[in-house]
């Protein structure tokens, strides 16, 4: 009887030390924020297969691609989308796909403009910008495109794979090149061959890219900007020392990024712009850590800027994972 | 009478020293060529595209014997797709190592000493040989005396080593981290 309780006791030791074991651990290491990845075709493969459309803009005629088009009746796109997010996901790395997401957004659309307040009857509001960002993003684009080589009776596919950051528009990943000409085999089984040999090269050079990401931080971009009424600007002097606002901002930067790394590549009394700022990828709040993203990290500077002595009211505004701009003046 | 035992006898002596030689040598080459797996002594060359998940791979072998060189050449195959890849062939697309970087071997020493153990290492359940391992005539050089160069045609599932490799905590898989 005595030997049982001590193995039911020690039971719920082991359960209740296990229990703040994993606790621990789940406090101690969080996740950084995933970045989604979806796969577009490029504008070239649009051009070159008709699927673009053409509208008036302030008498310039403007070419863009109808994806909806593309997705519609080009099967062969489906087929290399789907074999790319098939592999993609086996990597656990599960892709967005660009035609559910289009069809998410129309449903949407669709839906807010039919919804009522119970009480009042009034819509749900939606500013110009909320209407803009309503597109189907990612925070890295896959772009894809492929031609058809014809060389008399023989085929071959030239395939191009790029990984484009959506924020800092720099390639962080690619894979590209011309598979063996074939006369018997058809169109999906050359593309299907040209997915197959150039995906583990992709995420081989995109999995280089997020441990940079992982050393150095993740890099964003980073604007300051003034609201028109606002009576001060970016050269408005604050402290002892009459340090200008643009300064202090800089200081800012400096201290708060990983190694201090970041470019100001414009500014002017009225904006500044920060490019390949590295941000950290985590921060720490109550004695834990948290994924760090750029709109927590805008808001850190906004902060900065609402507390003595500067005092100075602002609007943060993000794009995905990667871009913000603080609004200075009002919110 | 004593003559044939006398006979018998020896000859009986020399099938056994024979025999122990053979395997005596077999064994040399076989360390010989683990030695030179390790030394990185051995080319890759893309064959073809492979089927979902795997790449068919040439596997050149530096060995004494031919059924040495076959064996190794899957220990090769393995040892090279994880840390040395493989240039394009043609247009046959060429591949990055799965390791990011060579000292992964001497971090995890002890896990690859088992990994690659001859007959019975974890490396053979991802090879396979290809035209059932016969070899073509031009792919049977000699290069000295004593020793061949062999091209074995291999087939090596990639995707189900990463994911090994991945679970052990040997290599970084793409969402670690996230």
């Amino acid at each position: 009887m005595d030997f049982k309780n001590l193995k039911r006791s020690s039971m719920k030791k082991i359960i209740l030390s296990l229990v703040v074991i994993t606790v621990i651990i789940t406090n101690g290491f969080s996740q950084a924020k995933k970045p989604t990845i979806m796969v577009v075709p490029s504008d070239v493969w649009c051009n070159q297969n008709g699927y673009m459309m053409e509208f008036d803009n302030q008498g310039t005629a403007v070419k863009i691609p109808n994806y909806k088009k593309a997705f519609q009746e080009n099967a062969d796109l489906l087929q290399v989308i789907s074999a790319i997010n098939g592999l993609m996901a086996e990597r656990g790395f599960p892709l967005k796909n660009m035609e559910s997401a289009i069809k998410t957004l129309e449903s949407n659309s669709a839906e807010d403009a039919m919804m009522s307040s119970k009480e009042s009857g009034m819509g749900a509001s939606e500013s110009p910008v909320d209407k803009l960002k309503a597109v189907a993003k990612a925070d890295i684009i896959m772009q894809l495109s492929w031609t058809i080589n014809t060389v008399g009776p023989k085929k071959s596919v030239t395939f191009n794979l790029q990984g484009l950051d959506s924020y800092t528009d720099k390639q962080v990943a690619t894979a590209t090149g011309t598979g063996d000409p074939s006369f018997t085999a058809e169109l999906a089984v050359l593309l299907e061959e040209a997915v197959l040999s150039h995906i583990d090269n992709f995420n081989a050079s995109l999995m280089t890219h997020f441990e940079d990401m992982f050393a150095n931080g993740r890099e964003v971009i980073i604007r300051i900007k003034k609201w028109d009424d606002w009576e001060e600007d970016l050269e408005t002097e604050y402290g002892d020392d009459d340090t200008e606002l643009s300064e202090i901002i800089e200081d800012w930067m400096m201290e708060n990024t990983v190694q201090s790394r970041y470019n100001t590549t414009d500014a002017t009394e009225n904006m500044m712009l920060f490019e390949q700022v590295r941000i950290p990828m985590f921060y720490e709040k109550n004695e834990k850590q948290y994924p760090m993203d750029t709109r927590r990290f805008a808001k850190l500077l906004s902060k900065f800027l609402k507390k003595e002595p500067y005092l100075i009211v602002n609007k943060v505004t993000t794009k995905g994972l990667g871009r913000a701009t603080i609004y200075l003046g009002g919110k | 009478m004593k003559i044939k035992s006398i006979l018998k006898i020896s000859s009986l002596m020399l099938f056994v020293l024979f025999s122990f030689v053979q395997t005596a040598s077999a064994q040399k080459g076989k360390k010989k060529a683990d030695k030179q797996t390790i030394a990185w002594r051995y080319e890759l060359e893309a064959v073809a595209t492979g089927v979902k998940g795997t790449y068919q791979i040439k596997t050149w072998t530096y060995s004494i014997n031919v059924e040495t060189a076959i064996e190794q050449a899957k220990k090769n195959a393995v040892h090279g797709i994880i840390f040395k890849g493989f240039p394009n062939n043609g247009r046959v697309q060429g591949q990055k190592p799965i390791a990011r970087n060579a000292s992964v071997y001497d971090e995890n020493a002890d896990f690859f000493k088992d990994f690659f153990k001859s007959g019975g290492g974890d490396y053979m359940k991802f090879v396979t040989l290809a035209n059932n391992g016969q070899i073509a005539a031009g792919d049977r050089i000699k290069i000295s005396k004593k020793e061949y160069k062999i091209g074995v045609v291999i087939s090596v599932n990639v995707a189900e080593l990463r994911k090994e490799l991945e679970s052990r905590g040997i290599i970084k898989g793409l969402s670690d981290g996230f």
